[in-house]
């Protein structure tokens, strides 16, 4: 069996499973957010008269979309929320304050354990695949039943294997993999309600920073979920913050895979995704000198201190050019008070930054610095759709946290490799 | 049983972004309200209060990536079902909206390029034991992916929601696995 398989089968007390069986899993952690939260607990509440969750220690609640909130409608939507958690005497609640992106604080709170099945109600949820689990999206209606049951339905989904030799060259990050591997397979539907197993050298060297960046876009990529074998690296990080057991897992030798492809990482360069389509990708060479006024580095995919080290290393002792806004927003408290420790934000707030308190921001274009008509945006995060951060009429490219920082210097969309190497 | 009505044949990647538009997404899930604006972001002659009911649509048929883009949110579906849709065909769907429409007991059903071969009006008449759909305005005749046991299960239940209910009842909850 795959890991996914795996996972799926130990998960639902069967020693075996094959790809389009149906199964109901037992969820090791159920997480649900701000916007979202209340109807999940009405939902809950409608099968549990008796209002008994099924362990209030796994159910994870945060406050992430709305925070903080930018309209008085919002505030109150967050009032109610937060009288419910409290209600239930939620352990793990993220609030304003202790707040993230709740798959990075999925992630970094140790509430995801390799070889166990996490869910929540935003479609990144993806991410937590990075530390070997099955991570996956799903609705109110099932947040509601797992939290009244603890139990989740699955059909066990083929999988596919990416094997990723080579070694990462200067300046090139997770996210320009995930981009290559989005241009590459394009959105055709070949890879929906698939599994992407990532493995190979160039995976087993990267951190779990970027196994949660490569994991967290596999639902872009139509993929029911993302993983990354758990490994040493995987135990080291999880060692302080686990929250509960796990053993190490993987796919067995004869394993069988729908598809398997492979990617020498040492030809990948830093990549763009093109405005409005995701799948409409170019290697930086085709883009460069395209000039764009705002600059973003935050969300699920690239808010974690690696990247803000990154534009810190870049940025150092330069400036943003005059005709870009830059907004960078931690995906954590953690990880804010991590770069702020290290001198990263001091470095990218000489270099004219403006840091954002730690959000989904303006990624789905809710608060914190929307697009508006005629913004060309060089962005860090991971959708690019008409609209998607504001305006209709506003251009999103995506790219890495180097090529937003070099890119950013000069007020065109630059490979960070001709900056480090003159 | 068969359904018959008329359709809308959309272009792929009809997002579900422009399915329910962002000032949309905080409401509360309720059929008769999300169907008020649904497909408002899809084009200018939805966009207004009713704007898609008013249409009459039964069926959606659409190319790839139906209710793409990522959105977890079930008013999409709410919104469809409110709006009087009874099946949507599609070459692909985004597997979020996909488990949505399973939990709801509305019919997503695969449909290689059936959109070609359809126009916005056109006249079906859907089978949902056989998968089987007839375009009664060209005669044209398509094959569809039948939907899967438990699906059909969830469906007759009235919805995910109910099926959990039934089986809290009967106290096989616990069986469920």
């Amino acid at each position: 069996m795959t890991i996914t398989e795996k996972i799926m089968a130990f998960n639902s007390g069967r020693d075996f499973v094959k790809p389009g069986e149906l199964v109901w899993v037992n969820v090791h952690s159920v997480m649900t957010m701000d916007y979202l939260g209340k109807q999940c607990f009405r939902g809950f509440e409608s099968l549990s008269p008796e209002k008994r969750l099924f362990d209030k220690s796994k159910v994870i609640c945060v406050s992430d979309h709305l925070v903080p909130p930018p309209t008085t409608e919002w505030a109150t939507l967050l009032n109610e929320w937060r009288e419910i958690v409290k209600r239930y005497d939620i352990p793990y609640f993220y609030d304003l304050g202790r707040q993230g992106i709740a798959h990075q604080i999925m992630v970094e709170q140790g509430h995801v354990l390799p070889g166990k099945v996490s869910i929540g109600t935003d479609s990144h949820a993806n991410t937590y695949g990075a530390v070997g689990a099955v991570g996956n999206a799903i609705g109110v209606t099932d947040a509601a039943i797992a939290m009244a049951t603890g139990k989740c339905w699955f059909r066990v989904p083929e999988s596919v294997k990416l094997i990723i030799n080579g070694s990462w060259q200067p300046y090139v990050m997770a996210k320009d993999l995930s981009l290559h591997i989005m241009g590459m397979m394009h959105w055709n539907g070949h890879l929906i309600y698939k599994t992407l197993e990532y493995t190979g050298p160039a995976i087993e060297s990267l951190s779990i920073a970027g196994r949660m960046t490569l994991c967290n876009m596999t639902v872009d990529l139509g993929a029911k979920n993302g993983i990354v074998a758990p490994d040493q690296k995987t135990a080291e990080y999880l060692a302080p913050i686990q929250k509960g057991d796990w053993h190490m897992i993987g796919s067995d030798a004869d394993a069988h895979y729908d598809a398997v492809y492979e990617v020498d990482v040492t030809n990948v360069g830093p990549t763009v995704s093109k405005p409005d389509k995701l799948d409409d990708v170019a290697p930086i060479e085709q883009v460069k000198g395209i000039k764009f006024n705002k600059a973003f580095v935050g969300t699920c995919t690239n808010g974690r201190t690696e990247d803000f080290a990154i534009m810190a290393e870049i940025l150092k002792d330069k400036t943003i050019h005059r005709d870009v806004n830059m907004i960078c927003i931690p995906a954590s408290q953690d990880v804010y008070l991590e770069c702020i420790e290290k001198g990263y934000f001091t470095t990218l707030i000489k270099a004219g930054a403006s840091i954002e308190t730690p959000s989904c921001g303006p990624c789905a274009g809710i608060h914190s610095g929307v697009a508006g008509d005629g913004d060309i945006i060089l962005s860090a995060g991971n959708r690019n759709m008409k609209g998607r951060m504001g305006s209709r009429n506003a251009q999103i490219y995506l790219t890495s946290p180097a090529v937003v920082a070099a890119s950013s210097i000069f007020g065109v969309i630059t490979d960070p490799r001709e900056v480090y190497f003159n | 049983m068969k359904i018959t009505g008329k359709a809308w044949v959309a272009k792929d990647y009809v997002m579900s972004y422009d399915m329910v538009i962002q000032k949309f997404w905080t409401s509360p899930i309720d059929k008769t309200e999300n169907a008020k604006w649904i497909m408002a972001g899809v084009s200018e002659d939805f966009n207004k209060e009713n704007g898609f009911i008013d249409k009459g649509y039964t069926f959606i048929v659409a190319g790839h990536n139906f209710a793409g883009g990522g959105k977890s949110i079930e008013h999409c579906i709410t919104g469809l079902m409110g709006a009087g849709i009874k099946a949507v065909f599609a070459t692909s769907f985004a597997r979020l909206q996909f488990r949505n429409a399973i939990n709801y007991g509305l019919p997503f059903v695969t449909a290689q390029e059936m959109n070609l071969d359809c126009e916005t009006g056109d006249i079906l008449e859907y089978d949902d034991e056989t998968g089987t759909v007839l375009n009664l305005t060209n005669g044209k005749n398509f094959n569809c992916v039948p939907v899967a046991p438990f699906v059909a299960e969830v469906a007759r239940s009235g919805g995910l929601m109910n099926f959990i209910k039934q089986k809290i009842a009967d106290g096989s909850i616990a069986n469920l696995n």
